[in-house]
């Protein structure tokens, strides 16, 4: 691979974790909530996947336009765009 | 039953709901609102969590409309997802979805400072020539030397021509797909949950059919949950035309195969963790293996002079018939209060030599009442597949694989828009999405030749999208 290649990735990678860790340092506080404490988590925006049909939408767009798919769920498309 | 056991038992049973939503997302399962019923009565430890999941329906619904740069692709996507929750988790779905895309999409051939004419199989299935009146989308009808067997009425090709400097696109391009999903979970046993679920797709020249299978189970308090997901997928490939042989000339005339299939199997091992009462974490590992047809059955690669760089010939692209795939993905969601800020990242990389990092983030900030506003952005970058060629060259061996599909290319794709939601009734919620996305690669590689120096070789996409999205519970 040209270094090119492994550059941009070092630099995604690093961005990518600079993001969940500051994403995670602010919300420290301890491992685990008691199950009376999920009401938050309970909320339909604290869900991992809220709104199926939207994700689903994009990940068909990425799926036809980029040669990666999957991760947050299967990676077949279905479809014979790509 | 678990739910009879206690809080506990429910939040781990709705738990095992959340992470197997994120799981079978592309099967449209939407078994997280399960989760977020059973959590709305946190506060009642010793309650009877049998009361918390009431037997509920919910009607999800949405369109999108996507338009590319410079008259290329467009496409109307609308989209129904049904589910039923029942008394004991159970869930049953069923997804319908509608394509219709039209449009110029690249053929993979390279601009030229002269005149390009291309020439394709007619888009009628077996040839017929009965509906044939007139050319359309830009290509016009002509008629070919019939081969053996085939009358001379039905003969015919697509003919159409690119300007100098442009880049190639074939504007014939249209179709049509229509799918359905279905799928069903429910507690058993000890199992927090297990579910199946099946897909089938259908357009004009390509069927899709899939089943899956999933489970989860839950830990430490209910706060870790522990998945697998399998998906087997079976296509078929029937082009205009017949099946082309892999880096032959492009040609118009009827090939003797008429299709090709593909299978797939994709394996999802999942974690989900509730780290604290406002924060959640989830990371999957995905393996995937791709084997039989891959091949963009419509995609040439040019054949240009070594000196001038004038293409001489249009060959078929040829991949590899194997592909293995896998990736990381981790996401975290964090509720601050006024705000929902959602980051993720995946690294992906396959057999193909193609290695990809995607960091995507939102930031759902409450507004007045029921309204949101979610702005959004994702970064992609993808390296090229090691079969990836912007052209091939006179004289030079013909290498075993070649394609000039600059999705197979490297690239950075960015997309940046914005959601706006609100609740209309305590039981509906609609939304609006508009988002850009462009892809932004290197036009002018080293190791062009002549006139393609001063040619722009990337393909990639320029697009914009707006989608319309309501949601309605009932009981």
């Amino acid at each position: 691979m040209k270094s090119a290649d492994m550059s941009a990735i070092r630099r995604g990678a690093l961005f990518a974790a600079a993001c969940v860790a500051a994403n995670s340092l602010w919300a420290c506080a301890a491992i685990g909530p008691k199950p009376w404490e999920k009401d938050v988590l309970a909320r339909r925006e604290m869900q991992v996947n809220p709104y199926p049909l939207q994700t689903a939408t994009d990940e068909h767009i990425y799926f036809s336009k980029e040669a990666a798919s999957g991760g947050r769920g299967f990676a077949g498309g279905g479809c014979g765009c790509n | 039953m678990q739910l009879n056991s206690g809080n506990g038992a429910c939040l781990r049973q709705t738990l095992a709901t959340l992470s197997l939503g994120l799981l079978s997302a592309t099967l449209g399962e939407k078994t997280d609102r399960a989760y977020a019923q059973a959590q709305s009565q946190p506060d009642s430890p010793s309650g009877n969590s049998g009361q918390l999941i009431p037997t509920s329906k919910e009607l999800d619904s949405s369109i999108l409309f996507y338009q590319e740069a410079n008259g290329r692709v467009r496409a109307i996507e609308p989209a129904l997802q049904y589910t039923a929750h029942g008394p004991d988790s159970q869930t049953f779905n069923l997804g319908v979805i509608a394509d219709s895309v039209t449009g110029a999409t690249p053929n993979g051939a390279v601009p030229s400072d002269h005149t390009q004419t291309f020439v394709t199989p007619l888009k009628a299935p077996g040839g017929s020539s009965t509906t044939v009146t007139s050319a359309s989308g830009g290509s016009t009808v002509i008629h070919l030397p019939p081969t053996p067997g085939q009358i001379a009425a039905a003969a015919l090709g697509r003919q159409y021509t690119t300007p100098p400097g442009q880049l190639p696109v074939d504007r014939g391009f249209h179709d049509q797909r229509y799918g359905v999903n279905v799928g069903y979970s429910q507690p058993l046993g000890e199992i927090s949950l297990v579910g199946f679920g099946g897909s089938y797709s259908i357009e004009h020249d390509y069927q899709s059919i899939s089943a899956s299978a999933n489970i989860a189970q839950n830990f430490n308090l209910n706060n870790t949950t522990a998945s697998l997901a399998v998906n087997y997928e079976n296509d078929s490939s029937f082009p205009y035309g017949g099946v082309p042989t892999p880096l032959t000339v492009m040609t118009p005339q009827l090939k003797s195969v008429s299709s090709r299939g593909r299978s797939r199997i994709d394996i999802v091992a999942g974690l989900t963790e509730a780290m604290t009462t406002n924060w959640l974490v989830q990371l999957n590992y995905s393996y995937g293996i791709s084997d039989g047809y891959q091949n963009d059955p419509y995609l040439i690669v040019s054949v240009v002079d070594p000196v001038t760089g004038e293409p001489n010939v249009y060959l078929y692209e040829n991949r590899p018939t194997s592909r293995r795939l896998q990736s990381i993905y981790l996401d975290s969601k964090v509720d601050f209060g006024p705000s929902v800020t959602d980051v993720s990242f995946r690294y992906f990389m396959d057999s193909w030599g193609i290695k990809s990092t995607t960091v995507q983030v939102s930031d759902r900030v409450r507004l007045m009442g029921s309204l949101y506003v979610e702005p959004e952005i994702r970064w992609y970058q993808q390296s090229a597949a090691n079969f990836f060629h912007n052209f091939l060259v006179t004289g030079q061996p013909l290498p075993q694989y070649a394609s000039a599909d600059s999705r197979l290319g490297q690239f950075v794709g960015l997309t940046y828009g914005m959601k706006l939601g609100f609740d209309l009734t305590r039981s509906t919620e609609i939304y609006l999405r508009g988002e850009f996305y462009r892809q932004t690669g290197n036009g002018h590689p080293a190791d062009a030749i002549g006139q393609l120096k001063q040619q722009n070789l990337f393909a990639g996409v320029d697009a914009a999208y707006g989608m319309i999205g309501f949601s309605w519970n009932f009981d």
